[in-house]
């Protein structure tokens, strides 16, 4: 890892990206206190993880990949009374903290199961409830929804949003890229150690957007028509019998306008501005090595 | 530190009672082990053995089987969470790691004390004789189980590196086997006192041989080495521990397996 530095504030998801072996996980340790920089500092909510390590590990809680967060044999309470008051929390206030939490995700039916019969998803739910049981400031999350059937995924996604409503700081690393994309309020993308790209969500799928247009016709475009959009001020580009895509020579929607009105009255199905998805922006960051 | 001796506490008794297969097979062997002493060496000597006697083998054998656990526990316990995936999440409690697993062997000699006793129970029941308690014997008990703290902490710190500990504490039985054997008890020459006050074990053990042979109170420079030896294994065992989890986390190698 080299010069990574980043923040996230309150109420913030920020997902961190990459392909395999870029750093993710190392970071997400690291953030967590796990592995150790050789230089740098981890400061979470006004404390150094390193020189205040008690202090900023309390404003701290993780789901780290797999089922790595729970002990098996013990019960769904059990496990949450254990991690609750293991970081200094009573056993009231951890029984009262686990029973709301439990509630939130739907598994009060399950307090009493030992972990090892929960499905999954529900092992997720719990190794999330298990990070949140004395309120940390800052959640990490290192692939939540991985290997979770879409309703358990959704249920998950869920929740992000719900802690990061409630002002919870989310610290998000996932291959998922569209849970990024529906999660992640900033992101950053790292290749192989160094950041690569960070930004606002939003604002970066619209740079890595093109103004080019697609037009989709009802039935296959006439020769008339054909004849006509090649006077075109930009350029046309036909892609099949009902389909073209227009790039005009400038950024305003006059071109747009002029080139619809030459295709009337013939019947269209559908106008659309390229808009690019993180899967795009993460293939041209990391494969063509574009940058914001 | 109350919040891990309560998260401690209670996970150790669960994990006895959620299993009572285990609990119950454990205390069985127990009772077998102490019995098979018994009337083996009863056989073999073909003399009844007295109350002294079976104090000395329950004694003995009560404090080789709880020393070898509070020696291999922590071991064992950084091995089994670093197999199950949970070692990351103790090593993120906002707590110096070493008082978890302190707290945690602490419990688990409680834990496997409670059965012992019931078996001690038992086999004053079934063989009919009694002890010969003696109060002061608790001191150095408690001073070898601090001393063997201070080991398991050792062999934590590995288990922390390399993940790995059975090996280890195979070496460590024989290690222990040896150093009580260290006759320093028998001979106070001062070569034996300066082994007694850097071996493990090997001045408590002879001061709890003083004790319940009824030799004395002890002598006061063996109480002395005894204090000093567990203070010294304990802080060795405290600074190994933090030094190979500082070293873990430098590596990125807690996580591994």
């Amino acid at each position: 890892m080299q010069d990574v530095t980043f923040s996230i504030a309150a109420g913030e998801v920020f997902a961190f990206l990459g392909p395999n072996g870029a750093g993710k996980t190392t970071t997400i340790k690291m953030s967590a206190g796990l592995v150790r920089p050789d230089s740098g500092s981890v400061c979470i909510g006004g404390y150094d993880l390193w020189r205040d390590h008690d202090r900023a590990a309390r404003q701290m809680g993780a789901v780290l990949e797999g089922s790595r967060n729970l002990y098996w044999r013990m019960t769904v309470m059990e496990n949450l009374l254990y991690w609750g008051t293991l970081r200094g929390m009573s056993t009231k206030l951890a029984k009262r903290r686990a029973g709301d939490l439990l509630e939130r995700v739907g598994l009060t039916e399950r307090a009493r199961s030992t972990v090892q019969t929960l499905s999954r998803g529900m092992q997720q739910k719990v190794a999330l409830c298990q990070a949140l049981m004395h309120g940390p400031r800052l959640l990490l999350l290192d692939e939540p929804t991985l290997g979770l059937d879409y309703e358990a995924g959704e249920a998950i996604k869920q929740m992000v949003r719900g802690l990061a409503q409630d002002g919870t700081a989310i610290l998000l690393t996932t291959h998922q890229l569209d849970v990024a994309q529906q999660l992640s309020d900033r992101l950053a993308i790292i290749r192989q150690g160094q950041l690569v790209l960070q930004g606002g969500t939003a604002d970066l799928l619209q740079q890595f957007s093109h103004p080019v247009f697609a037009i989709v016709a009802a039935s296959p475009w006439t020769a008339e028509i054909l004849e006509r959009v090649r006077h075109a001020a930009g350029e046309v580009r036909v892609i099949d019998s009902v389909s073209l895509v227009y790039t005009p020579n400038s950024e305003d929607m006059a071109g747009v306008y002029d080139l619809i009105a030459s295709l009337a009255p013939h019947p269209i199905l559908r106008v659309q501005r390229h808009q690019a998805d993180l899967a795009e922006v993460f293939q041209k960051v990391v494969s063509e090595g574009a940058s914001a | 530190m109350s919040g891990i001796v309560t998260a401690e506490w209670r996970r150790s008794l669960i994990l006895a009672v959620r299993y009572p297969m285990e609990t119950i097979s454990t205390m069985l062997t127990m009772f077998l082990v102490f019995a098979g002493l018994f009337y083996g060496s009863s056989y073999i000597t073909s003399s009844p053995i007295g109350a002294g006697r079976l104090a000395t083998i329950v004694v003995g054998y009560t404090i080789w089987m709880t020393m070898m656990s509070a020696t291999s526990d922590m071991g064992w316990s950084v091995q089994n969470e670093a197999q199950n995936g949970t070692l990351e999440q103790v090593m993120m409690a906002p707590r110096a790691a070493v008082w978890v697993f302190l707290v945690r062997a602490v419990m688990a000699i409680v834990v496997f004390l409670i059965p012992l006793v019931v078996v001690v129970l038992a086999l004053i029941a079934v063989t009919g004789v009694t002890f010969d308690w003696r109060a002061a014997a608790l001191a150095p008990f408690g001073m070898t189980l601090v001393t063997a703290w201070g080991m398991g902490l050792l062999v934590a710190a590995i288990a922390l590196i390399f993940k790995r500990v059975g090996q280890v504490l195979n070496i460590v039985q024989f290690l222990l086997l040896f150093v009580i054997m260290v006759p320093i008890g028998r001979q106070p020459a001062l070569l034996w006192h300066g082994v007694a006050m850097v071996l493990p074990f090997t001045a408590q053990v002879a001061l709890l041989r003083q004790l319940l042979q009824s030799v004395g109170p002890g002598s006061g420079s063996l109480w002395f080495e005894a204090v000093f030896n567990m203070a010294l294994w304990m802080a060795a065992g405290i600074l190994g521990f933090i030094g190979a989890d500082r070293l873990a986390r430098w590596r990125g190698i807690l996580g591994h397996y």
